[in-house]
């Protein structure tokens, strides 16, 4: 990536979380949403994560899409469990790399 | 006097983000990681972290850089991924105690999952902007930080671990989803369809776009078969 689309993409980036992170600052008393919006906008997290584990996570190795699938399980249970997202992260790593090191 | 207060308080907010530290320095040397095999430079690597502050829609931009999408596609999904923080957002700021204008440009910098997710459940005393800015001080610090290490040491970094790391950002995600679904099965059937969903669309049409149309229509169809309410988990330890 050259550093003029670099630029581009920072500056895009840092306006489009910056501004829904101020702007109820400034709006908390004027805005309000109806039920339906706001549970629309309190649904897209689940979606939008969930489209981003899948199908991705089963191309974490580019070869052999096991070694995503068990890290995933593995954080997955996990947090599931109730670990917190920091030990679930530090596990899959550690899983991974041991599949790394076996295979 | 008045500074004084403030000083306490926002020392006080700075003792708040302490369990934080554990958690944003190795993501953010997870990030870092990803960002450099990814092919960013090191200084750019920190850009992302010290504009844009936002742990999951840097390692999706990132992600998604690697797919091979447009910058205008990754700055969309930024939007997207991000504009539950508008939300969030409300949260902190209603409960904040009255401010200035620019204290409040400058704190609302600071809102993200997990200053939300402390802020929101402190006492209601003891929520003031100085407080706010101190926890999100050693947050800001610690992300950095931790993208910092990352961007420096992926070059000494065998690539078995570096390969290890791969595996990161997924875990995140799947660690954030993961107690809310575990009690709602509504909602765990609807991230279900979405993986579907998604899995299907990628065949069809680029990654980037599957992502962002599975997102929306499946957050709609939510609306209407999932049960939200009471479901605002509290981040108890």
């Amino acid at each position: 990536m050259n550093s003029t689309e670099y630029a581009l993409l920072i500056l895009g980036m840092t306006l489009v979380t910056y501004i829904p992170r101020m702007l109820p600052a400034f709006l908390i008393d004027k805005m309000r949403f109806g039920a339906k919006a706001e549970k629309f906008l309190r649904l897209i997290p689940y979606t939008a994560i969930s489209a981003l584990v899948f199908p991705g996570v089963f191309l974490v190795d580019g070869t052999n899409p096991y070694i995503g699938i068990v890290g995933a399980l593995t954080a997955g249970i996990l947090a599931w469990r109730r670990f917190p997202v920091i030990a679930c992260v530090l596990a899959a790593i550690a899983v991974n790399f041991l599949q790394y090191s076996f295979l | 006097m008045r500074t004084s207060t403030f000083k306490t308080e926002f020392i006080s907010g700075m003792h708040a983000a302490i369990p934080i530290i554990f958690g944003f320095i190795p993501v953010g040397i997870a990030f870092a990681i990803m960002a450099r095999q990814a092919g960013f430079s090191i200084a750019q690597t920190c850009g992302f972290s010290i504009c844009v502050y936002a742990g999951a829609s840097q390692m999706m931009a990132v992600g998604m850089h690697t797919q091979g999408a447009s910058i205008f596609a990754i700055i969309l999904a930024t939007f997207f991924l991000n504009f539950r923080h508008l939300i969030m957002s409300t949260c902190v700021f209603e409960r904040m105690h009255p401010t200035t204008a620019k204290l409040k440009l400058l704190g609302s910098f600071g809102v993200t999952d997990e200053s939300f997710a402390l802020f929101t459940t402190e006492k209601e005393e003891r929520c003031t902007i100085a407080y706010f800015l101190g926890m999100n001080c050693v947050m800001y610090t610690s992300w950095n930080l931790g993208t910092c290490i990352g961007a420096i040491a992926s070059d000494f970094l065998p690539v078995i671990i570096t390969a290890s790391f791969g595996i990161a950002f997924y875990a995140m995600f799947i660690a954030l989803l993961t107690p809310s679904i575990s009690t709602n099965a509504r909602l765990g059937l609807l991230v279900a369809l979405t993986a579907i969903c998604n899995t299907a669309l990628v065949q069809v049409i680029p990654p980037s776009w599957a992502m962002i149309v599975s997102t929306l229509v499946c957050a709609f169809i939510g609306i209407f078969t999932v049960d939200l309410d009471n479901k605002e988990e509290s981040t108890n330890e």
